[in-house]
């Protein structure tokens, strides 16, 4: 059985191989270090809400909202980083985190506490959020001159030829990878998201590891929303609008499922690769910037249907013939 | 003999109420240190009631809890485990998609002391108790593809993991085959001599009497006779349990068989069965009998249109059959009920009336709007026929009792007035009042005409209620057998290979 | 013998009727008709309400749809996607001067097919419907930005452009009246009919719905085509009342539509739930929208309104048990 689960992951990873060899041969500049490696920077922050959204996922929920999170954190930042230029980047990226951690928070609540069902929260919390975006801002865009120095300056930095939000990607990876394989609360996260009742009779505290999940989503989308903004140098209330399709997909490409229990901190990471090559790779052999919202959407069905057909369970053989 | 004074576990006049029932009155319940004790009772009697409250997922209203001598309360199921108290269900408190290692640590996994899992010493410690118990078990296998039977070992393992002193086993032996129930009793046994005490949970008296040290039968919430086992018997045991003499487990009745109705021809189906050849006669009761995951129900659900076949002919009165679905099947006149009927004959949160004719609408109706009128007629025809206790039709069905829901399932698939009636372990899990209800009303129903088909694993039930029995064996029929004419030895037999 | 005949039933008892939630919608379409009222002159204008109904009527149309989609169980996360293909057929016929009928048949074929395609992905794969329409809301969309770039129609036959912003009699608009009729059409055959038990029994357990010979897949399918087919009447009228189709039409429609269909007292994980509901839901966001723009309150804060309405509708009665627990 664990040679099949390699093999998944292993399916995926030489799709991607395949996929840049291909690209590769349209055109040459796609397979030059220097543009594999923005091709790497531009998906890392897929992965991050990727395998942050994979431990909501999990738990047989999804977030929603996690670019309404995402956007709502960076535009506050950006607002106060105006008012504030002189304070240090690390305080605006702790800052961030933490009100996305709160946003999080906000959804377990109602999840766990008030029982208002889990679509039905972040489907409001998307809008809620969103709608918040244009309040703070009065509908107004921070432009780039608008930034300090020093807040923008981290993206830049680029430890061995790999850029500043990529090395950030692999420390989520690394983290996540332990903490879903390594501790009792990631351990848990799959029992509670396979067996709920029998978790919670194993005394599992539901409520407890669902807020937990969403403020851990709500953290990781509070960072992105500096990454995004000190990336793009822009915060408006139009940034990363249905981003989190993008999310969910990268993770059931990935293999999590969405009856949950089942996933691995690698094939997420695939997945959202996959996706992040895609949307890069079109762009790359001139196909028109409007047909590339259906490939993606064609591509990620096909991904799915696939996934789907071999993580379906086959009838125990019972007659050998 | 060895004389055990000591008293492990001790509920002193334990009551627990609920909106409108008594579950448990002023029960008193000792378990003996290294003793094995049966709990006895029908459904409804108390005992899950009694085993939830061990297990901190009930609280008791009124009476006390001592463990060593010493006052106990059980908030929580984690503070059951604690207090050393462990339970192996039925239905799983297992996780499919992970390792045995994992169920086994569930909850409880050994940590390094920088706070993350110790996958070593979990191997290590699950490879040890798997050997204590003999089990050809890999400690990174998936539950998802395990027997039953290991399943179970498995579930021991974690009680012996949490240094459990009292073990809770509910039906243990149900869907094993008798090796497997063999090798489960000489663990129970090995169990006992390592100092644990075990409260055991079976409605097979047999069983009872074979492995169990004293009995406690419960009746209506009360305690009605506790005592040594072998200062009991069989007979005595069911009188306790059923407030009377119940003489005739079995009352079948007498049915003149008439011609065959049903043909099945090469029945296969690509790893599940192959050469399935049997029929049925009208007025026939007709016994399917194996071990569990011998694919007796796969063939019926084959019959039934839930899955396809790759070959085969259904013959029936004569006429070729073509299933495709269940509404090709229900319109033929054949049904099914299913094993888990719970989940698959009723759909709660809609009204008794409604399920009664959920499958009768569209006969009842005109272009597909109801009939009011024809609706209540079925309904009300079919409430009085199995005394279905409802107090108005609008009242969702889950509201029912467990007993009356199975009827409403019942009445659901008598509507259709179908000819052969599939019976997949009617009587699993069920007490012994209940199962001779049960088979009376089969025989009523052979008595008005109709044929059953049954799939059961008790054998006694096999012996006294068919007619004929086809035996199978890992999706192969071995034989199809006379009752009158066989014995338990060799169905017994068939079904394990030889 | 005394026969006992079952009543259908329990005894009438008034305080059963303040907990249903029809009722308590009704209250709150009430409690909002007579704030809006107090606070705008502007409100109860009867013109001015019968205009208001413009802005909801082709969200709701699709929601009565949706509503049975929900209560199978299912979610289709692609209406508004749909409607941005139908609405590019719909342009695109035009612009090659086919005849009226024409261009309204291949409007109507375009959704079909849009709804047809989940229903078969949904049930051929057996994947969760969530999944396989956040999929096909990306493909759909994306096929109308593929086909229009950065252009867009504005040219629609006299006949559509009336339909989306025309009245009968001069009074009731078309697409207002569609609704109406539509709505009276589904709430009788979710309660008079066959199919109406079968979609609750399939939202309820749908397997047992399987055992109970219901062909659960087929109903399916027809429910998913069902909504393309809605999605695609909507964008007629939609198409018509804005004389305009660029590729992000009806952007984020989803979303209000569910909303519509759950705050109107449909349980999201199906089996119950009524039309009676939803119409009323319908109509309490309709004239909540309505009441805020007429002080002035800008679409954000209407839409952060009624996220928060959603929510916290489903988690009051939660809430309330929280506090009557603590108190005993």
């Amino acid at each position: 059985m664990k040679n099949f689960l390699k093999n998944r992951d292993f399916i995926l990873f030489s799709i991607i191989i395949f996929g840049v060899i291909i690209v590769g041969f349209a055109n040459p500049y796609f397979v030059q270090p220097s543009s594999l490696s923005d091709v790497l920077t531009d998906t890392s922050i897929l992965i991050i809400l990727a395998l942050s959204q994979m431990i909501v996922i999990l738990i047989r929920a999804i977030d929603l909202s996690v670019a309404s999170n995402l956007a709502l954190s960076g535009m506050l930042i950006s607002l106060l980083s105006t008012v504030y230029p002189e304070l240090p980047v690390v305080f605006f990226i702790l800052l961030s985190c933490v009100i996305g951690t709160f946003l999080g928070v906000l959804n377990g609540v109602s999840i766990a506490i008030l029982k208002v069902p889990f679509i039905v929260t972040t489907l409001g919390t998307l809008s809620i959020y969103r709608g918040l975006i244009y309040f703070v801002s009065d509908g107004k865009q921070v432009y780039s001159h608008e930034f300090s120095e020093n807040f923008l300056a981290l993206i830049h930095y680029k430890f061995l030829s790999l850029s500043f939000l990529f090395w950030v990607a692999i420390v989520v990876f690394i983290v996540m990878y332990i903490l879903l394989n390594h501790t009792r609360f990631g351990r848990n996260l799959y029992s509670l998201g396979g067996n709920p009742d029998a978790a919670k009779y194993i005394g599992i505290n539901e409520n407890k590891y669902v807020i937990l999940a969403y403020a851990i989503s709500g953290f990781f989308a509070g960072l992105c929303g500096y990454l995004w903004v000190a990336r793009y140098s822009v915060a408006s209330t139009q940034i990363a609008i249905g981003f989190e399709l993008t999310v969910i997909s990268a993770c059931v490409v990935g293999g999590i499922s969405v009856m949950g229990g089942v996933g691995t901190v690698v094939g997420c990471t695939l997945g959202a690769l996959l996706i992040g090559l895609i949307r890069n790779a079109l762009p790359a052999v001139d196909i028109s910037q409007f047909w590339q919202l259906a490939i993606s959407g064609a591509i990620i069905l096909i991904a799915i249907i696939i996934n789907t057909k071999t993580e379906q369970r086959k009838d125990k053989t019972i007659m050998v013939e | 003999m060895v004389v055990c004074l000591n008293m492990k576990l001790e509920l002193k006049k334990i009551s627990k109420f609920f909106p409108g029932i008594k579950a448990l009155q002023n029960v008193d319940f000792n378990l003996k240190q290294n003793s094995i004790h049966a709990l006895l009772g029908e459904n409804g009697a108390g005992k899950s009631t009694l085993v939830k409250i061990l297990c901190g997922v009930y609280q008791p209203d009124e009476g006390s809890i001592f463990l060593d001598k010493q006052k106990q309360i059980i908030p929580d199921p984690t503070s059951s485990l604690q207090l050393g108290i462990s339970a192996i269900h039925q239905e799983s408190v297992m996780f499919d998609e992970l390792s045995v290692m994992e169920n086994i640590f569930i909850g409880n996994h050994i940590v390094k002391k920088n706070r993350l899992v110790d996958w070593s010493a979990m191997e290590k410690k699950t490879r040890e108790l798997l050997d204590n118990l003999e089990a050809d078990i890999k400690p990174d296998e998936k539950i998802k593809d395990l027997s039953i039977a290991q399943r179970h070992i498995v579930q021991i393992s974690r009680s012996l993991v949490h240094d459990a002193d009292i073990v809770i086993m509910d039906e243990p032996t149900a869907s094993l085959s008798q090796k497997e129930i063999e090798e489960l009793y000489s663990i129970i046994r090995n169990l006992k001599k390592q100092n644990k005490s075990i409260i055991f949970i079976s409605h097979k008296l047999d069983e009872v009497l074979e492995i169990c040290d004293e009995f406690t039968v419960l009746r209506d919430g009360e305690v009605i006779n506790n005592d040594l086992i072998s200062n009991t018997n069989k007979d005595q045991l069911i009188t306790n349990m059923a407030g009377r003499e119940i003489s005739q487990i079995f009352p079948k009745k007498h049915v003149t068989i008439e011609h065959e109705i049903l043909n099945v021809k090469n029945l296969y189906k690509k790893t599940q069965f192959k050469n399935i050849n049997f029929n049925l006669r009208k007025k026939e009761i007709l016994g399917f009998y194996g071990l569990v995951g011998s694919g007796r129900t796969e063939v019926m659900k084959t019959i039934f249109g839930i899955n396809k076949f790759d070959e085969g002919e259904l013959t029936f009165k004569n006429n070729k059959l073509k299933i495709k679905t269940p509404k090709d099947a229900i319109q033929n006149g054949i049904v099914y009920l299913s094993e888990e009927r719970q989940n698959l004959g009723m759909t709660g949160l809609m009204s008794v009336k409604d399920n009664i004719n959920m499958a009768v609408m569209d006969k009842n109706s005109k272009y597909l709007i109801l009939d009011k009128l024809k609706d209540l007629q079925n309904a009300s025809e079919l409430q009085e026929k199995l005394n279905i206790k409802v107090s108005y039709w609008s009242q969702l069905a889950q509201s029912l009792s467990g007993g009356n829901q199975q009827k409403t399932v019942i009445a659901k698939w008598l509507s259709t007035k179908p000819e052969i009636i599939i019976l997949d372990e009617p009587t699993k899990g069920i007490d012994v009042r209940s199962k001779s209800a049960v088979h009376e009303f089969m025989g009523e129903l052979v008595d008005s005409g109709m044929s059953i088909i049954m799939i059961s694993s008790e054998l006694p039930e096999i012996l006294g209620m068919c007619d004929r029995v086809v035996v199978m064996y890992k999706g192969l029929i071995k034989k199809i057998l006379d009752v009158s004419n066989t014995s338990s030895e060799e169905i017994v037999g068939l079904a394990s290979g030889e | 013998m005394m026969k006992n005949i079952i009543p259908e039933n329990p005894p009438f008892k008034l305080l059963n009727i303040l907990y249903k939630k029809e009722f308590i919608l009704l209250m709150v379409l009430l409690s909002i008709i007579f704030i809006n009222s107090n606070v705008s002159p502007y409100f109860l204008d009867l013109y001015n309400l019968i205009d208001s109904t413009f802005l909801f009527s082709e969200k709701a149309i699709i929601a009565l749809s949706m509503t049975f989609v929900i209560i199978a169980r299912q979610i289709d996360l692609s209406v508004a996607s749909i409607i941005a293909v139908s609405s590019c057929v719909l342009g695109y016929t035009t612009s090659v001067g086919m005849d009226t009928y024409l261009v309204i048949s291949f409007t109507l074929l375009s959704g079909i097919m849009c709804g047809a395609f989940n229903g078969f992905i949904i049930t051929r794969f057996a994947i969760p419907s969530i999944i396989v329409t956040i999929g096909t809301m990306s493909l759909f969309r994306g096929l109308a930005y593929s086909f229009l770039e950065d252009q867009y129609y504005n040219k629609f036959p006299k006949f559509v452009v009336s339909l989306g912003s025309d009245y009968l009699f001069g009074y009731i608009p078309y697409a207002f009246l569609t609704f109406i009729i539509l709505s009276i059409i589904f709430a009788f055959i979710l309660h008079k009919t066959i199919i109406g038990k079968r979609i609750y029994s399939i939202g309820n357990n749908p397997e047992s719905a399987q055992y109970t010979g219901i062909q659960v897949d087929k109903y399916t399918f027809v429910l998913f085509t069902l909504n393309g087919l809605f999605s695609a009447i909507a964008a007629i009228f939609l198409s018509g009342r804005l004389s305009s189709v660029r590729p992000n039409i009806a952007f984020g429609w989803e979303l209000e539509i569910i909303t519509m269909v759950v705050l109107g007292g449909v349980y999201i994980y199906g089996g119950s739930g009524s039309i009676l509901g939803v119409v009323i839901s319908i109509f309490i966001l309709g004239m909540l929208s309505f009441g805020l723009g007429l002080i002035n309150v800008p679409g954000v804060g209407i839409i952060i309104f009624t996220g928060l309405l959603l929510i916290l509708s489903i988690g009051f009665p939660s809430f309330i048990k929280y506090f009557r627990s603590k108190n005993e």
